[in-house]
């Protein structure tokens, strides 16, 4: 065809006709699959409507089972399978009605289809079923099929369904990555002691693998959802010569260890739950491996063994050459059963990482009233300016300058005056300030705050008193304003 | 006068063929975004059903997130979206405002609602940034830090946020923004369970106008009443459903909307924070990390997720979204002349060879060759050299192609999200998508080439879209 301009015209012309037709296909498409959702909805809400309280009813024991299930045996329609799913698997179940969702999915057939399709047995939708249904679509496009064999990983996981953790394991293989990620997640819900090892196999992949399919972030996930016992199993990793999995096995047992110690605050580790060998490791070499990242992560854990070498073990590293070991090891002594070495931990305020210092701060402020008094006693005494900002800064954080004002008032001339002093000669004032002008109502307060600070350099403090003297509508506490305004002014000239 | 003759039909021609080949890379490129966000959206949707978030909010690993509200002048809306983001459902999260030098109450409207006091805490700005004038905070709501600071524009007060922010990851939001209770976890997802450091990732950004907000909450998703915010429901349905997932299917990232995105600090630190001398400086920043990744021979990942939903007001007066527009396209074209060298530079990989042209080309350069087409054309007639038939024609081709983008859009939302329940707004939204080309398509093109105009007089100030306070 030569190219003519009347040429032209008829293409763009078939163009402009074509891409009207796709206009309106797209708006029947939109408006049909509007149509076929709200059906489908419709479906599910009448199911719900009708079978949710008979399941709910054998969840909770008012029903008896044989019954319960009959009833449930009786859902008949094309996408039934789908159906049962959505109406088990829609909440998650309390702990103590998930032994009887288990054995509903296993007596209604459930469990057996999902293993058989994680497996990749999948009994393959017609083509009109593939059209109709978008399960049907999923059954019949192989491509697709990992969409269901993920979804049967995360069955069986939800229902925490033992007896199936070899083949979630063994499809720690699968080429799939979101099989895979879904196995692990499953396998960690099901907590087998059997599938632990195999999550490490495949954490020391991730790690030394150049293009690994899992994160490490998803297998830390969920090894560390095993309980303490299982972490038995680390100690090859421990000794692994590469410094990441050291790592990253160090990790996973201080997040163990923490999760445990935070639902009990006297948990102590003892060679009962770790093992002799581990608890040996965790003394003698892991403080000093060549990896300041193992010896960091390492303190949280030393810091909950029962023996008397922790406490030692956990100065050397307060002395480490690393700022974020000193950072832990900090972290790692604000725990009560630490409160007679506090002034260990106040000797870091004056380290020369500031985020130690921070640590170091609310760690004393952890340990209540008597870390308060070691941190006032080096507010006042040191003189270093870095390590003074810091606990000033912990001070305000933690909302202590109230505290410190009211004992200001009762006590007169006491430790807490000293500091709120000294944090007005650092012209931290702003705080100070902002009680005693939220407490209008307490006279005493701004008068023994008057008659304290008010002749303070300080321009906060000093505008603060010029309002006083200007607007303030007690007149003996305005006089007492104007008379310290002069007598500032007189120091001044 | 012949020789004049003769260069004014060369340069007619050369025009022509400008156009002609702006049409075809355009909707070409379109075309293909639209069909491959198609299937990945789809898809993406089928995955959700086995990607449960309860691992991710009960898992210990998960890394803690500071969100940080850059706010100038937002007295309407500021403690709205701070409550709101206050009760975003993530396990360890903080909350940094930056007031940038407000001279309304935006400020003290946070002082008296969250019982806020002044305290005169430690700054140690790796990046530097104007002036910090205080720290506000309540030791009992310990997750809040209000930083007010001199005004330095957006990009200063971020970048105070990210100097701040002690946590691995931050998330920029727009102060007049609503997160959706899951969003920070849906966000986090691509970044915790990729294998590659994933350093920036980005949400969807919805129109709220319209919308029913109760407690810092979208209770009730409706369509706007006014047609110059329906034309934008579709407009940003189009831009994130296939746009930002398209591009991101392909590798070739090069916007993330600050409104709502996450951001690995280190690498942001390491990139040199966000950039002033840009005004969009969202998509300077991941342009820079791009560069900055190429440089130092970093493997890294940006995400696109279209699950995790920030909800934002649109401006609702053609004045607004005119300022809205014209920065846009302003910073766009910064952006672009500031990293020319990745133009076709194969070190940058899809960015450099496709993103970056396509960007440069019909983004940048497309609003001046269609602007001024809808002029040379006409007189390409009037002068014979092009038939009126055939011109009237391509002008409907563009705009029915058009439209079946936009419709292609709301499919998308159809077959996925479905956030507009009632039919009478899905109607309407196929009925604005059809109609989008007639009209309002041009408005925008106005404010973009004028956004050009203002990139090559050097005019590079940042434009205010005042909101009226839809979460209020």
């Amino acid at each position: 065809m030569p190219f003519l301009i009347e040429n032209v015209t008829t293409v763009v012309l078939a163009f402009f006709i074509l891409a009207l037709l796709g206009n309106l296909s797209l708006v029947g498409i939109v408006l049909l699959r509007r149509r076929r959702r709200d059906r489908f909805f419709a479906r599910i809400d009448g199911l719900r409507e009708q079978y949710g309280p008979v399941l709910e009813a054998v969840l909770s024991g008012c029903t008896a089972y044989a019954q319960g299930l009959e009833t449930l045996r009786q859902i008949s329609c094309p996408d039934r399978l789908f159906m049962l799913e959505q109406l088990c698997l829609e909440k998650r179940p309390a702990p103590a009605q998930e032994p009887v969702l288990r054995r509903l999915c296993e007596d209604l057939g459930l469990v057996k289809i999902w293993q058989q399709r994680l497996m990749g047995q999948i009994d393959q939708a017609s083509l009109r079923e593939a059209l109709v249904n978008p399960q049907g679509l999923l059954r019949r496009v192989k491509m697709l099929q990992f969409l269901i064999r993920s979804k049967s990983a995360e069955n069986l996981g939800l229902i925490r369904h033992e007896p199936s953790w070899p083949l979630l394991v063994k499809a720690l293989e699968d080429p799939n990555p979101d099989i895979r990620m879904v196995a692990v997640r499953s396998l960690a819900a099901i907590q087998h002691p059997g599938s632990f090892v195999p999550l490490v196999e495949q954490l020391h992949k991730s790690v030394l693998e150049s293009a690994p399919v899992l994160s490490v972030r998803t297998l830390k996930t969920a090894l560390v959802s095993f309980p303490l016992r299982d972490a038995r199993d680390l100690l090859p990793s421990l000794r692994h010569p590469d410094p990441r999995i050291r790592f990253v096995a160090t990790d996973i047992i201080r997040e163990m260890v923490e999760r445990e110690a935070a639902d009990n605050p006297d948990f102590l580790l003892d060679q009962r739950i770790m093992g002799g060998e581990m608890v040996e490791m965790f003394l003698k070499n892991l403080p000093f491996d060549t990896n300041p990242d193992v010896r960091a992560r390492s303190a949280p854990v030393i810091a909950h063994l029962a023996d008397q070498r922790v406490a030692p073990t956990l100065f050397t590293l307060l002395e480490d050459s690393a700022w974020f070991v000193r950072l832990h090891t900090v972290r790692s002594l604000a725990n009560q059963r630490f409160l007679p070495h506090a002034s260990r931990i106040a000797a870091t305020l004056t380290d020369p990482n500031w985020r130690v210092r921070e640590t170091a701060v609310r760690a004393l402020r952890g340990f209540g009233r008597a870390g308060v008094d070691l941190l006032t006693l080096h507010f006042l005494a040191t003189k270093d300016r870095y390590s003074r900002e810091q606990v000033a800064d912990g001070f305000q954080r933690t909302g202590l300058i109230p505290e410190l004002l009211a004992c200001c008032v009762e006590t007169g001339n006491g430790r807490e005056t000293a500091v709120l002093k000294n944090l007005a000669e650092m012209g931290k004032t702003s705080y100070m300030i902002s009680v005693i002008e939220r407490r209008k109502g307490n006279a005493e307060l701004r008068r023994n705050f008057l008659m304290q600070f008010g002749r303070y350099p300080d321009p906060q403090i000093h505008h603060w008193v010029e309002q006083m003297a200007e607007q303030e509508s007690d007149f003996d506490m305005r006089a007492l304003a104007q008379e310290t305004l002069a007598a500032h002014s007189r120091e001044e000239m | 006068m012949e020789l004049w003759r003769q260069v004014f039909i060369y340069g007619m021609n050369v025009f022509n063929l400008l156009i002609v080949s702006y049409f075809f890379i355009a909707n070409g490129v379109y075309t293909l975004l639209m069909v491959i966000s198609l299937a990945a959206v789809w898809l993406y949707n089928r995955r959700l059903a086995y990607q449960d978030l309860d691992d991710i909010r009960e898992s210990p690993v998960t890394p803690p997130v500071t969100i940080v509200i850059p706010a100038w002048n937002e007295e309407q809306i500021i403690v709205e979206t701070t409550e709101s983001t206050l009760q975003t459902d993530y396990p360890e999260l903080e909350v940094v405002v930056v007031d940038d030098g407000s001279n309304d109450t935006t400020l003290k409207r946070l002082i008296d609602n969250f019982h806020l006091v002044k305290m005169d805490l430690i700054y140690r700005p790796q990046i530097p940034t104007q002036t910090v004038r205080g720290f506000y905070m309540n030791p009992d709501l310990p997750t809040l830090l209000v930083v007010s600071k001199e005004n330095g524009g957006k990009p200063d007060a971020l970048n105070v946020g990210v100097n701040i922010c002690r946590t691995p990851y931050f998330c920029t939001l727009d102060s007049d923004s609503i997160l959706e209770r899951d969003a920070l976890l849906r966000l986090m997802r691509p970044v915790i369970h990729s294998p590659i450091n994933t350093v920036v990732s980005g949400g969807i950004v919805r129109v709220m106008n319209g919308c029913q907000v109760r407690d810092g909450r979208v209770t009730k998703v409706e369509l706007p009443k006014s047609r110059l915010e329906r034309f934008q429901v579709v407009e940003y349905l189009r831009s994130f459903l296939f746009g930002r997932t398209g591009w991101d299917l392909l590798g070739g990232t090069m916007i993330v909307s600050g409104a709502f995105a996450v951001f690995h600090r280190d690498t942001v630190m390491e990139a040199g924070g966000f950039a002033h001398d840009t005004v969009t400086e969202d998509m300077d920043l991941v342009v820079q990390l791009h560069h900055w990744a190429s440089k130092h021979n970093r493997r890294i990942r940006m995400s696109f997720t279209s699950d995790p939903v920030c909800w934002t007001e649109c401006p609702s007066t053609l004045r607004m979204l005119g300022n809205q527009r014209r920065r846009w396209q302003l910073g766009l074209c910064q952006t672009l002349w500031k990293h020319s060298e990745m133009l076709f530079n194969r070190k940058y990989g899809m960015v450099g060879n496709f993103s970056f042209p396509f960007h440069f080309y019909v983004e940048a350069l497309g609003a001046v060759v269609e602007f001024l087409g809808y002029f040379m054309v006409p007189l390409a007639i009037i002068f014979g050299m092009v038939p009126a038939m055939l011109y009237l024609l391509f002008v409907l081709l563009s705009l029915a192609y058009g439209g079946l983008l936009s419709i292609g859009a709301v499919l998308l939302e159809e077959l996925t999200y479905r956030r507009y329940p009632s039919y009478r707004d899905l109607t309407r939204l196929l009925w604005y998508a059809f109609i989008e080309n007639l009209g309002y398509r041009q408005l925008i093109l106005y404010y973009r080439f004028e956004g050009v105009v203002r990139f090559l007089t050097g005019y590079g100030r940042w434009e205010k879209v005042t909101h009226v306070g839809i979460a209020n």
